[in-house]
């Protein structure tokens, strides 16, 4: 039936920043992964849930080239949250999806690549850029623009070791100015200032940006002086979900269903969406 | 000649249809507020009236509807999906607005993901529909090209003879022929003439509407704030609406168990769209009243094809502040342009 999730067994949790974990889980039926399997592909978003508190949307933070499990980065704070954060390994939760759209990557080959994500935007972005490295081999150069506020605040910072650590990527990390510890080497600024000081090559380069909407405004338009067109910058919108289908009537932006439309969208559909709706 | 129903014969429809199994349900007024329940004889049903207070979306799309029981213990889950009952059931003398909305929902519910809930429900269920011998003034079907008389969403059409002795009455559906075949033997021929169709008024010029709105330039047209001030935002007008279709997903229940329950929600509310971070899409309530007539007279007609409005006119009718959509769609007619 429609609104029945599957179930999920906690595999292990990660301690990302503070407020923020990381779940890991696995299928407890051979059906239900057999389906994941099947359907997902990379910026798709689902349904975590515990009942007897609800569900909550997050997009799934693994790539599609690892589909043994799902991961989902989320930060504490509503009940559906709080409860998923003190889930223990061996704990169930539910997952419905995966639903949505999701990045044409196949589409991007051949191309260089821009990751621009800001805070928590990172796992929605993570799941583009290891479907992408998990695959090196087609495509071009590889560049990971990522901020938060404070150095506590970066998410995956082992996976940011290791990003920074091969040669074929080209991490960019900065933090908010004061967000800064004393032993941190990297940028300190914002991230679009940061990116304009970077400047990447707009030459046969896509962008997938991902951040509080803040951040997305200036970003774009440091993106749009560095001469990126709207339709090469990626971006996925998150709207409050209850259903993720199309039905429960209250994701819509204008006309546009960020569940069924979204969550992907290119910079250009976004601005064509009524800017007060967003 | 046109087959009819005559009124004395009724009660042995109901006894007929009974006997096939079905459920007849039927305008009633009880208590304070009408509505569509279980009839067990003809003289259960509120037929003369206008329209019933609450829709038959009530039937189809309940007010709650438990979608998942669920038992907790440490390391395991207990749950089991609830379905709806499956009981075939007829609804009879619903009027044509009313009708319609289930026609006009049904590709919502099943664009893409098929909501089992609500085709369950409209799969077990024949539409007998009345057409109206009266209007009032929040009537407003003819203003959104539908008719006192309209057959859609029907699989029985009845329209009442003027002598007031029944209704003429036709199949519309195929399973509104299969419904008539269970009471052949009651119907007669007759050339009893059928009442003259009441005259509804157009109140609005839908298509100067459907132009404004799909305009971009007036979606932050101060036109919103100012015709939507008074609105309380109560939810009403939506949860009354035969097409309005947003819900919630909660669970109610203690600690170790409960139930996962889809219940009406509403576009009116701020909650409805608040995201965790405290940030709201729709912050104001104008914001909040422009997206419900965006949705019905853009929106849904650019994804299905119709407006998500029969015109029945309850949330014009039954808004504490007398507000409705009636009153907005005539201003956007009334604009300069």
């Amino acid at each position: 039936m429609i609104y029945t999730p599957f179930p999920m067994r906690v595999v292990s949790k990660r301690a990302e920043a503070p407020g923020v974990n990381t779940l890991k889980l696995e299928f407890v039926r051979q059906e239900d992964h057999e389906f994941f399997k099947a359907n997902y592909q990379t910026g798709m978003f689902g349904l975590y849930g515990i009942y007897g508190e609800g569900e909550s949307t997050f997009c799934v933070a693994s790539p599609e080239t690892r589909k043994d499990y799902i991961e989902c980065t989320f930060r504490q704070s509503g009940r559906v949250t709080s409860t998923l954060a003190n889930a223990d390994a061996g704990d169930i939760v539910t997952f419905r999806g995966p639903y949505g759209n999701r990045f044409p990557i196949e589409q991007f080959e051949g191309k260089n690549l821009l990751f621009i994500a800001g805070g928590i935007a990172l796992p929605p972005t993570r799941s583009v850029i290891w479907s992408c490295l998990d695959q090196r081999e087609k495509y071009k150069d590889v560049t990971i623009v990522y901020g938060a506020r404070t150095v506590a605040d970066l998410v995956y910072k082992h996976e940011l070791e290791e990003w920074k650590q091969r040669d074929d990527v080209n991490l960019v990390l900065t933090v908010d100015p004061g967000g800064e510890t004393p032993d941190w080497t990297d940028h300190v600024g914002f991230v679009p200032t940061v990116l304009e000081q970077a400047a990447p090559s707009p030459e046969n380069t896509i962008a997938v940006l991902c951040g509080p909407p803040i951040m997305i405004k200036f970003t774009l338009i440091a993106l749009e002086k560095l001469g990126f067109t709207a339709e090469n910058v990626y971006t996925t919108l998150e709207n409050r979900m209850k259903c993720g289908v199309g039905k429960c009537g209250r994701c819509n932006v204008g006309s546009v269903y960020i569940c069924k439309e979204g969550p992907v969208f290119t910079a250009a559909e976004v601005q064509a969406m009524p800017q007060a709706d967003l | 000649m046109t087959r009819i129903l005559p009124k004395n014969k009724l009660d042995d429809c109901i006894a007929a249809w009974q006997k096939a199994g079905y459920s007849v349900l039927a305008p009633v007024q009880r208590h304070d507020m009408s509505s569509f329940d279980e009839v067990q004889k003809a003289s259960d049903m509120a037929l003369d009236l206008i329209l019933t207070e609450r829709t038959i979306k009530d039937h189809f799309f309940p007010q709650t509807e438990p979608l998942i029981k669920y038992k907790i213990s440490k390391h395991d889950i207990d749950s089991e999906t609830m379905t709806p009952p499956d009981k075939k059931r007829i609804f009879f003398g619903v009027r044509p607005c009313d009708a319609s909305g289930l026609a006009i929902d049904d590709p919502l519910f099943g664009w893409d993901y098929k909501d089992d809930y609500w085709f369950r429900r409209r799969n077990n269920s024949v539409i007998v529909t009345i057409a109206c011998a009266e209007a009032d003034d929040f009537c407003m079907c003819t203003s959104v090209k539908l008719s006192p008389d309209s057959t859609k969403g029907a699989d029985v059409m009845l329209r009442p003879l003027a002598s007031g002795n029944g209704w003429q009455i036709e199949a519309v559906s195929e399973r509104g022929t299969a419904l008539l075949d269970t009471v052949s033997p009651l119907l007669q021929e007759s050339s009893d003439q059928a009442a003259p169709v009441p005259q509804v008024a157009e109140k609005f010029d839908v298509e100067k509407v459907m132009e404004w709105l799909a305009d971009p330039a007036n979606f932050e047209s101060q036109f919103w704030k100012d015709i939507s001030m008074r609105c309380i935002g109560c939810g009403s007008c939506t949860f009354l609406c035969p097409t309005c279709h947003c819900f919630d997903i909660q669970d109610e229940g203690d600690t170790y168990q409960g139930i996962r329950r889809k219940n009406w929600d509403s576009c009116s509310f701020a909650l409805f769209t608040m995201h965790t971070s405290g940030h709201n899409p729709r912050n104001a309530q104008s914001t909040r009243w422009r997206q419900r007539i965006m949705h019905k007279f853009n929106y849904y007609q650019g994804k299905f094809g119709v407006n998500s409005c029969s015109g029945c006119g309850r949330c014009t009718r039954q808004c504490p502040v007398d507000m409705g959509i009636t009153e907005t769609l005539q201003a956007i007619t009334n604009l300069p342009r």
